[in-house]
């Protein structure tokens, strides 16, 4: 009878602390181990920072907030089930986004069709914002395949006539989002594979545009690609003025900038879509020299956010960011970051978890009242694309990232280190 | 000319290194029938050594290596007696290894993920990205250095496996092991000192690697294809014939590479696994396999 009258009390303990601890769940699925692994570390980090900041502050709407973290080995079937997961046995509230168009896009009819909100961290294809979902947000500039519009503008912009590059290599990997940036470099059309059809003609592509003409193009596959002195023995071949090398990871990019050194490639520029993350430094050293990339975000750049219904500075971001883990932020950090401070805008706004009436707080977002972060402003089309946000080109130099570009930006502007000289 | 001279060269430099992965899981898998999964993950925790011995103290891989070797071959022993030697006498053997090598993966690289995060890794000493140049073909130094490594080590395998007394053990157990434990062989002794053997080849090829490539704990599933497409080309258990292999492939898709694109490249080990399997079983130096 004792024994009884324990168990009951107990259980009714238990009951009543859960009810006393009233949270908010978040699922987050990310690629803690695989290919996508370093980017999805980070992203975990930032993620978790942004929860932590958000609890010590008192919660969202008085609830503390209970992320759920799950690695989906950077696998698009295992990320499917984890998001189902969360929303049909976890029942979280919310959801953040996962890391890379590879994943996001497969993850986005998920999400759509069980009318989840969807903040994208990182998803830049243009496929994945055709597909007619209404639940989607972007936290990057734009769509991948306008990147390089980011690049052919600053040429055009910074350098004289003579001092322009004339001729380009374009390398990338077989990948979801390195395809994507190069059908805008090349002008090809984007295709979406359900049904074949147009998404968008990037024809005639931006270095066409720029008077740049393309002596070598190749891709090389996904995984398992380890000749990289013979990629770059034809790229140096090729004798192009620009190299263009979009690669799906910063790893890939430390293999083609030591595969560049040793074969004494001599471009007068280098571009990058991977390549900010300090892993990448630390990897290349000096070869990493005046190597041009586009960015989202930039520790220098005097953005305000929003936290807890407070001002929450990009500065205060890195602060916090040092504090703790012990180490400068990348853009692989900031950008979860963001994406959590837009949930948790989204969550205020509409008054609750009701994932429909989060979205419609977030559509409902204009340039004078948009969803304030440590990457900047956001209020997105009905495609779920940022409106007039701009790439900004940075410039690895003297072992510091620097930021080149756009000149009107904000005041930390450093110039462009042009020409290359070798790797 | 000077076009395909530096294809044959860039592809004879990364055979070198291929070598040296492969040797070891062929001779774990010629003497022990261990089709050894986790190879690639061994290699990846060799790559590991070298690189903190790189980062802490300055040391040059191929100091590490000797030290990546003797790490791993007491791993090596360890997995054996944890892992493989109470299984040995089963009928399922090989079939058993598969799934157990492929769990010891898992592990191995849970662990180093936790230890030393999943950061990617290379190691920079000042060759590993310069090269000699003759003309207008360049030879890059860290994998001629890494090739000639790979091919001395293999070498004093040779040797050893040739002249030793142990060596004669080791052949006669890989021909025969029930012959050889007639004919008083210790096999138990000889299965244990080869899977020794072949994960410190697997620290040595991982010293050599950890300048070459850049890595990650879970970069080794990206090997083991390239791997295993080598043993089955050369022959299930040649460690001659992974040699071969190594070399043969690393030139035939540096010359695909160069003339249909990097993306044929990786595929030309696929297509060489496919080709064997259905064509000639036993590879390039393999024992035909006798009918039932």
């Amino acid at each position: 009878m004792r024994l009884r009258n324990l168990m009951t009390g107990t259980a009714l303990a238990a009951l009543v602390a859960t009810g006393a601890a009233a949270e908010i769940k978040i699922g987050a699925s990310l690629p803690l181990t695989g290919a996508f692994s370093i980017a999805g570390a980070k992203h975990q980090q930032g993620y978790e920072l942004c929860v932590d900041l958000i609890n010590d502050r008192g919660g969202i709407l008085g609830e503390q907030v209970d992320l759920i973290v799950s690695d989906n080995r950077s696998d698009p079937a295992t990320a499917i089930n984890q998001y189902e997961r969360f929303i049909n046995v976890d029942q979280v509230d919310a959801v953040f986004g996962t890391f890379s168009s590879r994943l996001s896009f497969p993850v986005a009819s998920i999400l759509a069709k069980n009318n989840y909100v969807h903040p994208v961290p990182a998803g830049g294809a243009l496929r994945i914002y055709t597909q007619g979902h209404q639940n989607l947000f972007y936290f990057q500039p734009d769509a991948a395949e306008y990147v390089g519009s980011s690049l052919t503008t600053m040429i055009g912009d910074l350098l004289p006539e003579g001092e322009r590059p004339a001729t380009a290599a374009v390398v990338a990997a077989d990948d979801f989002f390195a395809n994507a940036v190069e059908a805008g470099f090349l002008g090809t059309q984007v295709i979406d594979p359900a049904d074949g059809s147009v998404v968008e003609d990037m024809a005639p592509g931006y270095l066409a545009e720029a008077g740049i003409e393309v002596v070598f193009s190749q891709k090389w596959p996904e995984e398992g690609f380890n000749d990289w002195l013979t990629l770059a023995n034809s790229i140096k071949r090729s004798e192009a003025e620009l190299i263009i090398a979009l690669t799906a990871s910063a790893e890939e990019a430390v293999q083609i900038t030591r595969a560049l050194q040793t074969v004494r490639a001599e471009p007068m520029m280098v571009y990058y879509s991977q390549g900010t993350q300090a892993e990448f430094h630390e990897g290349t050293g000096d070869a990493s020299e005046a190597i041009l990339m586009h960015t989202s975000w930039h520790p220098a750049a005097p953005y305000m956010g929003q936290l807890a219904g407070e001002d929450f500075s990009n500065r205060d971001f890195v602060d916090a960011y040092q504090a703790a883990y012990g180490a400068a932020p990348d853009e692989d950090a900031a950008i979860p970051f963001a994406v959590c401070q837009g949930i948790e805008q989204a969550i205020i706004g509409a008054g609750s978890t009701d994932n429909a009436a989060m979205g419609a707080w977030l559509y409902a977002r204009t340039a004078d009242d948009p969803v304030r972060t440590i990457l900047g402003r956001f209020n997105w089309d009905e495609r779920g694309l940022p409106l007039g946000k701009p790439f900004l080109i940075a410039q690895w130099n003297g072992g510091e990232l620097q930021f080149v570009y756009p000149t009107d930006e904000f005041p930390d502007v450093s110039a462009l280190n042009h020409p290359k000289k070798g790797f | 000319m000077a076009a395909i001279i530096q294809i044959v060269v860039l592809g004879l430099a990364l055979g070198g290194v291929y070598a040296l992965m492969g040797s070891g899981l062929s001779l774990i898998f010629g003497v022990m029938r261990i089709v050894n999964l986790a190879h690639p993950a061994l290699i990846m925790s060799g790559a590991y050594v070298a690189y903190w011995g790189f980062r802490l103290w300055g040391l040059d891989p191929f100091v590490m290596l000797p030290v990546a070797m003797v790490i791993l071959a007491a791993t090596g022993v360890l997995l054996y007696k944890l892992v493989f030697e109470r299984e040995a006498k089963s009928a399922r053997y090989s079939e058993m290894t598969v799934l157990l090598t492929f769990a010891v993966a898992m592990v191995l690289e849970g662990a180093l993920a936790t230890a030393f995060t999943n950061t990617q890794r290379v190691t920079s000493p000042g060759y590993a990205t310069d090269a000699f140049f003759i003309g207008s073909v360049f030879i890059p130094k860290g994998q001629l250095y890494a090739g000639i490594t790979s091919l001395v080590i293999i070498g004093l395998l040779a040797l050893f496996l040739k002249f030793s007394r142990f060596g004669y053990a080791i052949r006669a157990t890989t021909q025969n092991r029930e012959a050889a434990e007639l004919l008083g062989v210790n096999v138990n002794l000889v299965g244990l000192v080869s899977f020794a053997i072949g994960v410190a080849l697997a620290g040595a090829a991982g010293s050599l690697v950890s300048f070459v490539f850049s890595f990650f704990p879970s970069k080794h599933w990206e090997w083991i294809a390239v791997l295993m497409s080598l043993v089955v080309l050369g022959g299930m258990g040649s460690i001659l014939g992974t040699v071969v292999a190594a070399y043969l492939l690393s030139v035939v898709a540096a010359f695909v590479g160069f003339f249909f694109g990097a993306t044929w490249s990786t595929l030309t080990f696929y297509l060489a696994l496919f080709v064997v399997l259905l064509v000639r079983p036993q590879g390039l130096f393999g024992e035909k396999p006798e009918l039932a």
